[in-house]
């Protein structure tokens, strides 16, 4: 109990010291491998079946079972859909953690986490990841790395984490004290996807811990982005432009070019500023950071608040009028040209080539 | 929270809030940062006050003009304390230090079991720090309090609509698919990000006012927390070795004219980049 200025409330977290979950003896191991689930409207993130896909590497190096953790409601297809990449599904279904809080999924994790600690326990570096493993790492007593790029595990069961600092001016590799599990978000597009690991997952059912119904923190609802674009932390091909573009209304031609390429839209802080676009898409240090298989860059001069948040794309394409552009040391491929003329003629020539591919 | 009628009219209640604002003071976006070693960094000295955590002042600062009150900033750190000077110059009303010696190499639990030691006996409303700072990127500390205290929190906020803060405020946060609205109730820990406010820029008579402030200095015996929570020896997790950032194999330009040059660039990134 806390007294916080006379008023009286429980800890809104903790448990009752008296509070025992009904967890079948036997059915959770201690030492395996686990990932956290992120899905919305029973489709589960891409990023998940990532972590998946690596811990069947990890659970082959160590030799222990892989198992997805999914909290949520209504989750039949959500279960079948990860079947086939995980040896075991801990399911915990209950109209109470429809919507996600941090404080009703790690009060409803950290008991059955607690009872018998996997080794590992990964999730992706999303809004919602960051917001749940910070507090379950405390609550836990065990080591966190946050928004990693790369893991690697050896075979004692001991993870290293790749992360970067600093915006990602230099990388950490870290290590972990002797506390389990080693916590760790990641990530999208960090790992591919292994189509082909054929498991057949054992669903095992676990009851609600803790009825998070009377938590005082409600979702009240979601006002989706408009369009139907991932967010550009999540899609696979990224095109951006900056202050460049001149004008708000001139993204139209970015926007085609994007959807040559079902890609998303990014920007740049300027453009930000300026109003001319959300700050949902802002690319760099005091926006987001991307891990795009492709990013393209037309316009943009390549600050380094904005070159920061690029690191870990796989290939960079810029093109900006100025040969001495920055930009041209952080792409792979460059053109000094004016964007004006180019994003349109890339859009036909996509079009072109992908309408020959069929 | 105090509340003060006013007037005798139980319509105007005048409440007072007590606003806590974590900051930190980081290596400045420009700052050039090396590896030195496996095991250490060369830092330019070029520091400013986390961007997250000024938003964070700065939504502190409005709670109060609204509301009154008073907002305290506070920071773990032996050695930097102009990030509380620059609370102090937007308008902060105190600054506090947490330092100690045995705090040296200590993680960012460690960081979180200081500011809530300090915090349990406070009369908090509303504690604010940033979304992450801008050296670890870590986003752990904010969580990390809230989680101590046993409040709730929310995340990477960009609106907080509040009219009463004895009844149910309306928090958004960014999440990929939108903006989440969430309804909390005080005492509670937000993290804010970039879209909340524009925070404040201090005017000269203010910095000069804040270069001279008091700063209280607390340490660890002075919070009631034991050496053993803290330093390099309770690190849940420690780096093994600094790496520089993968480096991309010089940018290759396609110098042809156009629209020869966009063919181009299609091919190399259908065949050789294969990423289309």
């Amino acid at each position: 109990m806390l007294i916080v200025d006379g008023r009286k409330w429980i800890k809104c977290h903790n448990l009752p010291s008296t509070f025992h979950p009904p967890i079948s003896k036997g059915v959770i191991m201690s030492n395996e491998i686990w990932v956290f689930v992120e899905q919305q409207e029973g489709k589960v993130r891409k990023v998940t079946f990532e972590l998946l896909s690596a811990g069947a590497e990890f659970s082959k190096k160590i030799g222990s079972p892989l198992a997805a953790i999914l909290l949520g409601s209504g989750l039949q297809e959500v279960v079948k859909s990860l079947s086939p990449f995980a040896d075991k599904i801990y399911l915990v279904d209950d109209p109470s953690l429809a919507s996600y809080t941090s404080e009703a999924y790690s009060i409803n994790m950290a008991p059955l986490i607690k009872e018998h600690p996997p080794v590992v326990l990964l999730g992706a570096a999303t809004s919602t990841g960051r917001d749940l493993f910070p507090r379950l790492a405390m609550h836990l007593q065990t080591g966190y790395a946050p928004d990693c790029t790369g893991l690697a595990i050896e075979e004692n069961g001991k993870l290293i984490a790749k992360r970067p600092l600093y915006g990602g001016k230099v990388f950490a590799e870290m290590v972990f004290s002797e506390a389990r599990p080693q916590m760790a978000t990641v990530r999208n597009n960090t790992f591919l996807i292994n189509q082909n690991l054929n498991k057949s997952a054992q669903v095992i059912p676990i009851s609600l811990q803790r009825d998070p119904s009377s938590f005082k923190k409600k979702v009240l609802g979601l006002e989706k982005a408009a369009g139907t674009k991932l967010d550009i932390t999540e899609a696979d091909i990224v095109v951006a432009a900056g202050r460049g573009i001149k004008a708000p209304e001139n993204f139209k031609i970015l926007e085609e070019l994007a959807d040559a390429l079902n890609a998303s839209v990014g920007t740049t802080r300027a453009t930000v500023d300026e109003g001319w676009r959300d700050q949902k898409d802002q690319i760099g240090k005091s926006g987001k950071n991307i891990s795009a298989k492709l990013y393209m860059a037309f316009g943009i001069s390549g600050a380094i608040h904005h070159v920061l948040g690029i690191g870990t794309c796989k290939t960079v394409v810029a093109v900006d009028t100025d040969p001495n552009a920055l930009i041209f040391n952080y792409a792979d491929y460059g053109i000094v040209g004016d964007l004006f003329k180019i994003v349109p003629a890339l859009t036909e020539e996509l079009k072109k080539v992908f309408a020959a591919d069929k | 929270m105090a509340a003060v009628a006013v007037g005798g009219d139980s319509d105007l209640l005048e409440v007072e809030m007590e606003i806590y604002v974590l900051v930190k003071q980081v290596p400045d976006p420009e700052a050039i940062i090396k590896v030195k070693s496996d095991s250490e960094l060369e830092i330019e000295n070029k520091y400013f006050t986390n961007f997250f955590d000024e938003i964070a002042v700065e939504a502190g600062l409005k709670m109060r003009e609204k509301f009154g009150g008073k907002v305290t900033v506070l920071t773990v750190d032996n050695k930097k304390v102009d990030a509380l000077r620059r609370g102090i110059a937007m308008g902060a009303d105190d600054a506090i230090q947490i330092t100690d010696p045995t705090l040296e190499g200590s993680d960012q639990f460690a960081i979180a079991k200081a500011l809530a030691a300090y915090l349990k006996d406070k009369p908090f409303d509303l504690i604010l720090t940033g979304r992450q700072a801008m050296d670890d990127d870590a986003g752990i500390v904010g969580p990390a309090v809230a989680e101590l205290l046993g409040i709730p929190y929310v995340n990477m906020i960009i609106g907080l609509e509040m009219d009463d803060p004895k009844k149910e405020l309306k928090v958004i946060r960014e999440v990929e698919a939108g903006k989440e609205i969430l309804s909390c109730t005080l005492p509670a820990l937000f993290t804010c990000q970039k879209g909340l406010n524009n925070p404040r820029i201090p005017q000269v008579m203010n910095v000069m006012k804040a270069m001279k402030a008091q700063i209280k200095k607390l340490d660890l015996a002075a919070i009631g927390l034991s050496a053993a929570e803290t330093g390099r020896q309770a690190a849940k997790m420690k780096v093994q070795k600094y790496l520089p950032p993968p480096k991309r194999p010089p940018v290759r330009m396609i110098k042809e004219d156009f629209p020869e040059n966009v063919k181009i660039l299609v091919k190399l990134l259908r065949e050789e980049s294969k990423v289309i």
